[in-house]
């Protein structure tokens, strides 16, 4: 009975209140702001998200302070399994039912391209890690990347290898998945562009337990340099392989392996040690004093189940937090009362504005929503030591 | 091009091993019930995560192997007793979907408990690399051969030297005739669907050695073994094993020779065309019913 | 599997009920027409999804349920109608409904071509993975076609048009789906009633019999495929429009077995089981979704427990409320 009352006074003050208010202020209210995060919490994609939780540490971070205008962040969670139709009732609910402002996170880029459309149509606001280029360019009105798209990370990777004169013929080994693709087709174009080669391009699928294969075509075919656009089981796999017959291009991965972790598995220096790189988006590594602060947040403010089970959090957790640092920071400029035409006219003030973790500093205006752009490397020198690298052969700072 | 022939053969036959332990232990349930287990990926995933939970005991590797395996033959057993025996004169598809679904929650628990972290296993042995001839070997292919041949040496063993070889002819052939001669049909069932299991545990504890362990670990397997079941005759044990040689040889040629994007589906390939051009395989006897 | 050798027992194998007249069952979609005045935007969604997966069913029912063959390329139907609706209207600039058809045609056509093996002779497991096989091979079609499929990016498709008029709200689409999952369960039932239906039963209970009892079993196992694929395609179809965004993965064996668990927790023959399985395992997700971890596991449960207790599924509990419900053209 008493429910039944909730619902009709919630239905006659959603009646009666105007749409055009109702739209922008949904969300929020005196004493919050609501928040959908949405990723793959169930499915192989689970893996990555980390990159749902780094965000929701920093927003409990900054509840912990006292919120933003005195406002605290209510975050809703909803899985979408990384697939377009469960993605779709998921990012429906958040904003149909659950009616939040905005929305963050969604990694799986084929999930984000699904329900662009309704973002557009409704104009809620998005903020997340999807590396597909095509969400953010051209600039629609309420969607944002604040950290690297496929564009800037495939670049960077090609830029990297290419920024040693040497390395001209290029082999890429890559999985057959838009995610893959994301990363290897700009770098392929940048390497067409900038006077190199790419000779081949090698198929790797999920999945395999091995790369005599790739390894041999890498070596037959003569490749200088490889991009891997792989994760990173498959990235193991390959190092081990390439190490295996001799094969000494350097491999440039992309960014769906954690650096440490492929490092450690694939348990043999020689096939990393001046070998293997990565293109890295963070001012300094992980676990220095730098970046501290940051670990401190998440090992504080997440629990248990939401942390790794052992080790410190891992480089996912670092990637995802820049979406709700600027987040929160558009908050603060949109003042006392925001609305999302005021949160959006605040994201787009945003210039030179230093997230404290990423490489680049973010730089944002009415006809450009993408974020960042500059990024680093990171490998591991001669004698082992893992250094961030500016280009090839010298070091960051 | 040529020069590097022997060495797609040989790491193709080290893959090939695996496939050929997968092909074989989906055989044994297969002749023992004539059932195909849908859910034996799983059986091949949940044997490297045994494998990891018993060494994380402190055990050492042979004891936490054991331990593993015998588990997995345990819990084979019981879902063939629990679940397959009360559907087992039930419509094909229930059985094929039962197994599926075994299988589905299994993945959905491990993921539960080891979905966001990276699990290895370590190696019991050096990380070595050996030139044989013009021809890289580790460690690893090695120790996974050997380990395969000696499982099949005692296979072949148990199944042409003892009375069990002739109580799954016995039972393939006709279980209402093996029932009427006094045997406990049910019981046997269960327990080959239990060494299928463990087979299929060895494979993943295998794969746990090079790869990092992860729920959808054995999605693969399904696939990969029905190829190399196919390619040998389905229900023939020295057709699964060459099948799945065969299987991991011709992955790698293709991939080397043709282009690598036909490496995942070379075993899809290889099931449709033997199926339609001759589809008691290599060993096996005629498959098809003719109408 | 020995088989034990089946007599076919009478033709009607449940009493005759009290007869309720068949149009009864014309008051659900009617019933169901003012839906969309009471839903959101996020429960008509999930209406709407629901009545893409009643025709996928439906098409999967005919083949493993009423034919009786283990036929696991369903998806592969889904996929190619969801591409050809896509393909048509992205390349062609047609609008939707227009690509209905086609999308059904070209399911059809999938279908007749898996239906190759079982023509052969090919049966039980071996035709399940050859099947199967078949269903992966068009995904890597998929990924590989890039000019036309847009690869593994997929592909994004312009909003539904149904006579010039663009359905950008669910509750547009909804009548459009509903008219669309209406047609395919009609036409359906009607072909099952006919002796095309009873023919799919005789060669499911006994196909030597059938053969010898001078039923040309090729050409109705054909039939059936085709059958499928069209009523598939058409849920394809729907799908793209539903979505707007088609992707390879969509296509996966997950999908597989989510199609199978339809048409498993509703009830393996059943036309009322495929409408029921559709709606309860479409809605299951949403109901878990305080649990997101847990899916999976209580998913594969949830199948276990049907089919141990329940073989027949949901349209068995119907059909014990009242003998309309009784599927006349399936027997175990």
């Amino acid at each position: 009975m008493r429910l039944t009352k909730i619902f009709l006074t919630v239905a006659a003050a959603v009646a009666t209140a105007s749409p055009a208010f109702a739209d922008n202020m949904q969300g929020i209210t005196d004493k919050t702001i609501k928040i959908g995060n949405m990723g793959p919490f169930s499915g192989e994609a689970a893996v990555f998200n980390p990159l749902n939780y780094g965000p929701e540490a920093y927003l409990r971070y900054i509840n912990a302070q006292g919120g933003v205008h005195g406002r605290k962040f209510e975050t809703v969670f909803a899985d979408d399994a990384c697939n377009e139709a469960k993605g779709i009732a998921a990012a429906r609910k958040l904003i149909y039912e659950d009616k939040v402002f905005m929305l963050m996170g969604v990694p799986c880029s084929g999930v984000a391209m699904a329900i662009k459309p309704m973002l557009e149509k409704e104009g809620i606001p998005w903020v997340g890690p999807a590396a597909n280029p095509k969400l953010t360019r051209p600039t629609v009105p309420a969607m944002f990347h604040v950290t690297y798209t496929g564009i800037e990370s495939g670049q960077a990777m090609a830029g990297f290898a290419m920024s040693n004169p040497a390395l001209k013929k290029i082999a890429i080994v890559e999985h057959s998945n838009d995610w893959a693709h994301g990363y290897c087709n700009p770098a392929s174009e940048y390497i067409k562009s900038h006077g190199g080669e790419v000779l081949e391009r090698i198929a790797m699928e999920r999945g395999s337990t091995d790369g005599t294969t790739q390894a041999l075509k890498i070596k037959s075919i003569g490749a200088q340099a490889v991009m891997g656009c792989l994760y990173q089981q498959e990235l193991i796999i390959l190092l081990r392989d390439m190490q295996k017959f001799g094969v000494t291009a350097p491999v440039i991965g992309a960014l769906g392996a954690d650096f440490d972790q492929t490092v450690q598995q694939v348990n043999n220096p020689a096939a990393v040690r001046d070998k293997f790189f990565q293109p890295y988006q963070f001012k300094a590594k992980i676990g220095t004093p730098a970046l501290k602060e940051f670990e401190d947040m998440f090992t504080k403010y997440l629990t248990k189940d939401e942390l790794p089970k052992a080790g410190p959090p891992t480089n996912f957790y670092y990637f995802g937090i820049p979406v709700a640092i600027v987040t929160v920071e558009a908050f603060k400029r949109a003042g006392a009362s925001p609305s999302r035409e005021k949160w959006i006219a605040a994201m787009e003030s945003i210039k030179d504005f230093d997230t404290g973790v990423l490489a680049d500093k973010i730089n944002l205006s009415k006809d450009n929503h993408v974020g960042v752009q500059r990024m680093f490397a990171v490998g591991l020198d001669k004698d082992g030591k893992q250094t961030i690298y500016s280009s090839w052969g010298k070091a960051q700072n | 091009m040529l020069a590097v022939l022997p060495q797609l053969v040989v790491s193709g036959i080290a893959t090939g091993m695996l496939y050929a332990l997968i092909a074989l232990s989906l055989t044994v349930g297969y002749r023992a019930t004539t059932v195909v287990n849908f859910g034996h990926g799983e059986m091949v995933m949940a044997g490297a995560y045994a494998l990891f939970v018993f060494a994380g005991f402190g055990l050492s590797f042979a004891p936490a192997l054991i331990l593993a395996l015998g588990l997995l033959f345990l819990w084979g057993a019981l879902t063939q007793r629990v679940f397959m025996r009360p559907i087992i004169s039930g419509p094909h598809l229930s059985l094929a979907m039962m197994a599926l679904a075994i299988g589905y929650a299994m993945r959905g628990g491990a993921r539960l408990r080891w979905g966001s972290e990276v699990v290895t296993l370590t190696r019991p042995y050096s990380q070595d690399v050996f030139m044989l001839g013009p021809m890289v070997v580790t460690m690893d292919d090695l120790a996974i051969s050997g380990f395969v041949l000696v499982l099949m040496g005692s296979l072949s063993i148990l199944f042409y030297l003892t009375p069990v070889g002739r109580l799954v002819q016995a039972v393939f052939q006709s279980q209402r005739g093996a029932a009427l001669v006094g045997l406990n049909v049910h019981a046997f069932h269960a327990m080959m669907w239990g060494v299928g299991a463990a087979l299929g545990a060895a494979g993943g504890a295998l794969l746990g050695l090079f790869l990092p362990l992860s729920p959808d670990m054995g999605v693969w397997t399904l696939v990969r073994g029905f190829a190399a079941m196919t390619l040998g005759g389905f229900g023939s044990f020295h057709g699964a094993v060459i099948g799945g040689l065969l299987l991991g040889v011709m992955e790698k040629l293709l991939g080397f020779y043709i282009n690598t994007v036909f490496i995942d589906i070379t075993a899809y390939l290889i099931t449709i065309l033997v199926l339609l051009i001759r589809p008691a395989g290599l060993f096996g006897r005629q498959t098809v019913v003719r109408i | 599997m020995a088989q034990p050798i089946v007599t076919p027992g009478p033709t009607s194998p449940t009493p005759r009920a009290p007869r309720l007249p068949r149009w009864l069952f014309w008051l659900i979609p009617l019933a169901l027409l003012p839906l969309p005045l009471y839903l959101d935007q996020y429960r008509q969604y999930v209406v709407n999804l629901i009545l893409v997966y009643v025709p996928v069913a439906i098409g999967f029912n005919v083949v493993i349920g009423n034919l009786g063959l283990l036929a696991f390329c369903n998806v592969a139907f889904f996929g190619i109608g969801a591409y050809t609706s896509g393909v048509l209207a992205l390349k062609l600039g047609l609008p939707w409904w227009v690509t209905i058809l086609p999308a059904g045609l070209m399911g059809a056509l999938a279908g007749a071509a898996a239906s190759v093996p079982a023509l052969r002779g090919v049966r039980l497991f071996y035709l399940a993975i050859m099947t199967l096989a078949f269903g992966e091979l068009l995904r890597w079609v998929y990924i590989r076609w890039v000019p036309v499929t847009g690869g593994s990016f997929g592909m994004s498709v312009p909003p539904p048009n149904v006579f010039g008029w663009v359905l950008d709200n669910e509750g547009h689409k909804y009548y459009a789906f509903l008219a669309l999952a209406v047609i395919t369960v009609v036409l359906t039932d009607r072909l099952l009633r006919s002796r095309f239906g009873r023919a799919f039963m005789a060669i499911k209970d006994n196909e030597q019999a059938a053969a010898a009892m001078g039923i040309p079993t090729d050409r109705y196992i054909l039939l059936a495929f085709a059958w499928s694929g069209f009523v598939v395609g058409i849920g394809g179809s729907m799908y793209a429009a539903l979505i707007g965004h088609i992707t390879p993965i969509a296509f996966d064996l997950t999908e597989l077995i989510l199609q199978f668990a339809v048409v498993m927790v509703g009830g393996l023959g059943s036309l009322t089981g495929s409408v029921l399985g559709a709606a309860l395992i479409t809605t299951a997700p949403e109901f878990f979704r305080p649990f997101p971890g847990f899916l999976e596991l209580l998913f594969g449960v949830l199948i276990v427990l049907v089919i141990l207790f329940l073989p027949r599924g949901l349209a068995s509990l119907l059909a014990r409320l009242h003998p309309l419900f009784v599927d006349r053209y399936y027997r175990d």
